[in-house]
């Protein structure tokens, strides 16, 4: 039974089919290069999640890495739409397994003279870092999978959370070991 | 794990220079006339002004480009996209910034839809200017991004050279596509050093990439001789990219070995002879009933150079259902695009049909021809235009006179919207690359500059214009173009006073509302004095042989004024959103 998905793929992308995949692009910075890779994420509708760009090793070299929710089918043919952009150098597509993924948050939390110990011990409990200290909240820092990342913030919600700034992901792929 | 790394083009890129040549300091606008006459350019179209002006005042340097001047961008567009259809050189045109740029945009957007090979050249603001909303400025680059292949805004004269090679390389290699280059007037001005041989052009780089260009893999092609050798109802359905690389020869002798009935989509057409006994039409909305129920019926698609256009398979979800898809196409981003491809080969198709040919058995798939033969002969497909009064001239025989007259050698240009179904399917095409439209964005207005474009690259052809009333008024003004350049078209306007594909859809679908169709012109016979051509009104159809055969007589440039009846519909019709096998059919009460 394969239904249709009213997106940019294969129209007969299996039901139920979707997963999770970290996109790696390789950018040649030139004028334009990037809003050409937004513009065929929005043009073929890419279901995507998160999406973070920066600088790499190489001098003129933008890395984007970006999330996206969908069956197998039409992440391929993402990449290979991806691919037909002339700056980009290089798309890996990597599943859940093969990624090594990371994020950050900055967490800041209304705090009282009287629950501060207890919202330190909390964020400590998560390997957070505090990193600022006002008489009414307190920073942190929180970094590790997104999972990690989102338990320390529903643990930290009870107090509060004046202000939250999320990295999206940043992912390698993992090493085979034969490398 | 899908890892791959894209080599980046080479063209444009300095070369180990054996320093034989003297560097020279020239300005960008020189740099950029010595780079396109490296490239092979001869004809390009455009428009002068402000921010281009630089490239105008180099030009008069370099007589070997010649420039056409049209009378909008929009032509100047259409025109090198006309160019390069019929010739498969590059087409060129060149406007200024802000509303030049902007009028380009239908034109990209057509050569970007149709996948063929254009450099669009702009003139842009000074440097300091961009982002401050300068007179005539616009982000061509921002604007331009989605219908090109790629765009280039360049920073330095220094550049210039680099990026018209690459350019050019980019607009041929692959599945072709336009290209923008967009330079800032002070960087026309501006002065660099510039040594030719420090640059490759984009054809030494194709030469030198050709020798290790991929093969279709074994395996694939295994498995696709072994479906072919399964399959009882197979068909092949042959596009675009047939005619672009030039494979008209290899298409018909997979055809011939396998035996397999062709198929060819609206740009597919004339990549195949139609006289041949394996062929069977166009598919899709306006295709023959035999042709979509062949698919209907199908267990095998070889798609060639196609990619399962909406227009061609109605509704997808249920487009040929039982049907494998062996799906070849140069560009791997088509692959599963719309269609699961059980054998997906990524190639030129000239590469591949060669390659499959070989790995194929011979086969005899004649007892599923006589049955699609046999769907054709009996009676359900009704193949003319039903018509109230016989006296009128009839699209149909408007095409077979061009035809008869023409020998079937004429290339024929179409607009967009009845006419060009019409003669998609009346007209019998045999001369390979004979049929010129604009398929994938249906642009009207199309026709009149693009065949200008034809012709001049095919001088020796005879070029015939087949549009509407409401087409040809759309980029009417190129008529002046051609009438300064010397251009002779033979140009068959279908006149029935309608927006006429619109009116169809109306009737169909919106209960005959005709809201906004009607539409009148000029006189043409008046229309065609004004400019020095001849001019004629048809309202007979035993003077529709007549007319076509003197306006092969006359030497210049001839419009004819066809008036048609006013509610002639093209036939048959898949409604929008519906599968191909459900068929709008004539009615009796219209035939009566």
């Amino acid at each position: 039974m394969t239904v249709t998905v009213e997106r940019f793929g294969c129209s007969d992308a299996a039901h139920g089919a979707a997963r999770v995949h970290t996109i790696i692009i390789f950018v040649q910075e030139r004028p334009g290069a990037v809003d050409r890779i937004v513009g065929v994420l929005r043009r073929r509708r890419a279901q995507m999640q998160t999406l973070v760009l920066a600088r790499t090793e190489e001098p003129e070299v933008v890395r984007f890495t970006m999330t996206v929710n969908d069956a197998e089918v039409s992440i391929e043919n993402l990449v290979e739409q991806l691919r037909r952009i002339v700056d980009v150098q290089q798309v890996v597509s990597l599943t859940e397994e093969q990624a090594v993924a990371r994020e950050l948050a900055l967490v800041k939390v209304e705090s009282t003279v009287a629950n501060y110990n207890e919202i330190l011990d909390t964020a400590h409990l998560f390997g957070a870092h505090t990193i600022d200290i006002t008489p009414k909240t307190v920073t942190f820092e929180v970094m590790g999978s997104e999972e990690h990342v989102e338990k320390c913030i529903a643990a930290l919600q009870k107090y509060g959370i004046r202000e939250l700034a999320r990295s999206g992901r940043v992912a390698l792929a993992r090493s085979t070991g034969d490398e | 794990m899908a890892i791959a790394t894209k080599i980046i083009p080479q063209a444009g890129k300095p070369m180990q220079s054996q320093q034989q040549e003297e560097a020279r300091m020239l300005e960008g606008s020189h740099i950029l006339c010595e780079a396109l006459i490296r490239e092979g350019v001869e004809l390009m179209y455009g428009y002068p002004g402000g921010a281009i002006m630089p490239f105008y005042d180099a030009l008069t340097s370099y007589p070997s480009l010649h420039h056409v001047l049209t009378r909008h961008e929009q032509g100047a567009a259409h025109a090198a996209d006309g160019y390069t259809r019929a010739t498969g050189k590059v087409g060129v045109c060149v406007a200024t910034s802000g509303p030049g740029a902007t009028n380009l945009v239908t034109g990209l957007a057509t050569s970007f839809m149709d996948s063929t090979p254009l450099v669009a050249i702009t003139g842009q603001v000074g440097r300091v200017f961009i982002g401050r909303d300068a007179f005539q400025e616009t982000d061509v680059i921002g604007v331009t991004q989605p219908v090109t292949k790629h765009n280039f805004l360049v920073r330095s004269a220094s550049e210039i050279a680099a990026v018209v090679h690459e350019a050019f390389y980019i607009a041929r290699s692959g599945r072709p596509g336009p290209v923008l280059i967009d330079i800032p007037k002070d960087v026309q001005f501006e002065k660099a050093e510039y040594r030719p041989s420090d640059y490759v052009t984009s054809e030494e780089y194709l030469q030198s990439q050709k020798e290790n260009a991929p093969q279709p893999e074994e395996h694939l092609l295994k498995q696709a001789a072994a479906l072919i050798a399964q399959a009882q109802r197979p068909v092949i359905m042959a596009g675009h990219g047939v005619i672009l690389a030039n494979a008209y020869a290899e298409l018909s002798a997979f055809a011939e070995k396998t035996t397999v009935p062709v198929i060819t989509t609206l740009l597919g057409l004339s990549a195949f002879p139609e006289t041949h006994p394996l062929y069977l039409g166009m598919p899709g909305m306006h295709g023959p009933a035999h042709v979509n129920r062949a698919i209907g019926a199908s267990d095998l698609i070889i798609g060639i150079g196609m990619r399962f256009d909406d227009r061609v398979t109605g509704n997808i979800k249920s487009f040929a259902t039982g049907a494998k898809l062996i799906h070849i196409d140069i560009d791997p981003s088509e692959m599963h695009k719309m269609k699961l491809a059980d054998v997906p080969i990524v190639s030129d198709a000239k590469v591949a049909l060669e390659a499959l040919t070989e790995t194929v058995d011979p086969a005899d798939k004649s007892a599923w021809l006589q049955e699609i033969r046999a769907w054709q002969a009996c009676g359900h497909e009704k193949l003319q235009v039903m018509q109230h009064d016989e006296r009128q001239p009839d699209p149909t025989c408007i095409l077979k006179a061009i035809r008869e007259a023409t020998q079937g050698e004429a290339i024929i240009v179409t607009d967009v919207g009845q006419h060009q179904m019409w003669t998609a399917r009346h007209y019998t095409w045999t001369r390979p690359n004979s049929h010129i439209t604009s398929g994938g964005l249906g642009t009207m207005g199309f026709a009149l500059p693009a065949a200008m474009g034809v012709k001049m690259g095919k001088p020796d052809d005879i070029v015939w214009v087949v549009a509407g009333d409401g087409g040809i008024q759309m980029n009417i003004q190129e008529l002046a173009t051609l009438q300064q350049e010397g251009v002779t078209l033979k140009i068959a306007i279908m006149n029935n006073g309608y927006l006429g594909m619109v009116r169809q859809w109306q009737q169909f679908f919106h209960s005959r509302n005709y809201s906004e169709t009607p539409i009148t012109g000029p006189n043409y016979v008046k229309l065609a004095d004004a400019y020095g051509f001849t001019g004629m009104r048809v309202t007979k159809r035993e003077e529709v042989g007549a007319a076509v055969k003197r306006a092969m007589e006359i030497a210049g440039t001839v419009i004819i004024d066809f008036v048609i009846e006013r509610e002639a519909n093209v036939y048959p019709m898949v409604a929008p959103g519906k599968a191909i096998t459900e068929m709008i059919e004539a009615t009796a009460e219209e035939s009566e």
